[in-house]
């Protein structure tokens, strides 16, 4: 499984890439695809079987998308973003 | 869109705005001047009587078609998203410094480019201080700057901008007494193209820097962080194109479009050293707001209040700019100008450090 994960800053996706690698995902930062979103931030894009690594979204995470190859699939969005 | 398609959309994109900017001044704006959202925000400031400079008052269609084509294409896409609530007198702040910067240097990023095309090598020194701006504002990124996070909000806090967009239309179509156009012969606020031709120009760029998230800021900083090279690559084209634009026109018309040189540009100084201080200003700022002053109007158009407020800050550092004598002109910068940008820098790292270390505390 591949999953992106969008943020409300850039530090959000440095800490997320951070936990990513503490739990020994495979994960790696970038700007957010256009097909995703329409905002230019930083997204992190990690492997695994979990979306949720570390149990809870952090409170920076916007939304998580699972990647299909089709596109995205929704996966979580922060309430109110 | 997978990331080479992407990189295709925005060197095309880019390649028909160069186009664009460079058949505006064909078509009546000041030379080097197809776009640049700073003066064009600072003539439409002095069209509404908020500054009283003669020279620079005209309801620039550019600025309103920007935003309309963002707000129509973000509608076509479903992507009109009313959002903000991140720290907006912050950003209305950092707006106010980034015009201060950018009148320092007499341009925007996007008119800085256009500088460069039209041979104008003052904006090399701009270009370096943009950059170097930017690189300040990577290093509080990386170190937890942020100004919070966005909330979504009722539609019409979104498309209020839009809305008024149109009502500056009106105003500039209807061209009451109470609104101040410059006389022909002024300055730069008397050329401008056929308000047709610059109101669909502004609409396709809009919407172009919408759909490719085009940003003079973002291409850099981009660079700095990730070595992706995708919006750097918009900006390259819109260089390229122009250039080629302005070098045919020369030939064509035998006027000067492009004349290689320091001296004697079009609406620029020469002094290097405020060249490069004001645009890192800009730089800095920018990076804290997130884009460029395009990119601002884009995401206003998109329904980003706080974008919008970031571009009333704009406006208000425009009309603060000449009504007590910051911006520079052909002949130099100011000393109050000068002043001014020290004390912007001074205010940019405040507000960095403040919304990047207190998050650590």
């Amino acid at each position: 499984m591949s999953y992106i994960a969008t943020f409300y800053s850039h530090f959000g996706a440095i800490r997320f890439k951070k936990l990513c690698q503490q739990e020994g995902i495979p994960v790696k930062v970038m700007p957010v695809p256009r097909a995703l979103s329409s905002s230019c931030g930083t997204c992190a894009e990690y492997g695994g079987s979990d979306p949720c690594p570390g149990g809870e979204y952090p409170a920076e995470v916007e939304q998580v998308v699972e990647v299909t190859g089709e596109g995205y699939r929704p996966v979580y969005r922060a309430e109110g973003s | 869109m997978d990331l080479k398609k992407e990189k295709i959309t925005i060197v095309i994109a880019g390649l028909i705005i160069g186009v664009i900017a460079a058949a505006l001044v064909f078509f009546g704006n000041p030379v080097n001047m197809g776009f640049c959202i700073a003066c064009f925000l600072r003539d439409t400031a002095g069209a509404l009587g908020l500054h009283r400079a003669g020279a620079v008052q005209y309801i620039r269609p550019e600025i309103i078609g920007l935003v309309l084509g963002s707000f129509a294409m973000a509608l076509a896409k479903k992507e009109f998203s009313a959002r903000g609530g991140s720290a907006p007198l912050t950003r209305f702040v950092l707006g106010f410094f980034v015009m201060i910067g950018c009148l320092m240097f007499l341009g925007c990023p996007f008119r800085m480019i256009l500088r460069l095309a039209g041979g104008d090598l003052n904006a090399l020194l701009g270009l370096a201080g943009f950059v170097a701006g930017i690189l300040v504002g990577v290093v509080f990124l990386n170190r937890g700057y942020s100004l919070g996070r966005t909330f979504k909000q009722p539609v019409l806090e979104g498309a209020a901008f839009p809305a008024v967009q149109v009502a500056m239309l009106v105003l500039l179509v209807a061209a009451p007494a109470f609104i101040f156009f410059s006389e022909a012969g002024a300055g730069p606020g008397a050329l401008h193209a056929p308000i047709l031709i610059s109101l669909i120009a502004g609409l396709v760029v809009g919407a172009l820097a919408q759909r490719t998230r085009l940003c003079m800021v973002g291409g850099i900083r981009d660079m700095a962080l990730f070595r992706e090279s995708k919006l750097l690559l918009g900006f390259v084209a819109i260089f390229a194109s122009a250039l080629v634009c302005n070098l045919i026109l020369s030939a064509v018309t035998g006027q000067a479009y492009f004349t290689l040189g320091f001296e004697g540009q079009p609406v620029a100084h020469t002094d290097g050293l405020w060249n490069f201080l004001g645009m890192l200003l800009a730089g800095f700022g920018c990076v804290l707001l997130g884009g460029c002053p395009l990119r601002q109007l884009v995401l206003a158009g998109e329904g980003n209040s706080d974008s919008a407020v970031a571009v009333l800050g704009l406006i208000a550092g425009a009309a603060f700019a000449h009504n007590f004598g910051l911006a520079s002109s052909g002949t130099g910068t100011t000393f109050a100008g000068r002043v001014a940008v020290i004390i912007g820098i001074a205010v940019v790292a405040v507000i960095a450090c403040v919304n990047t270390f207190r998050k650590n505390a």
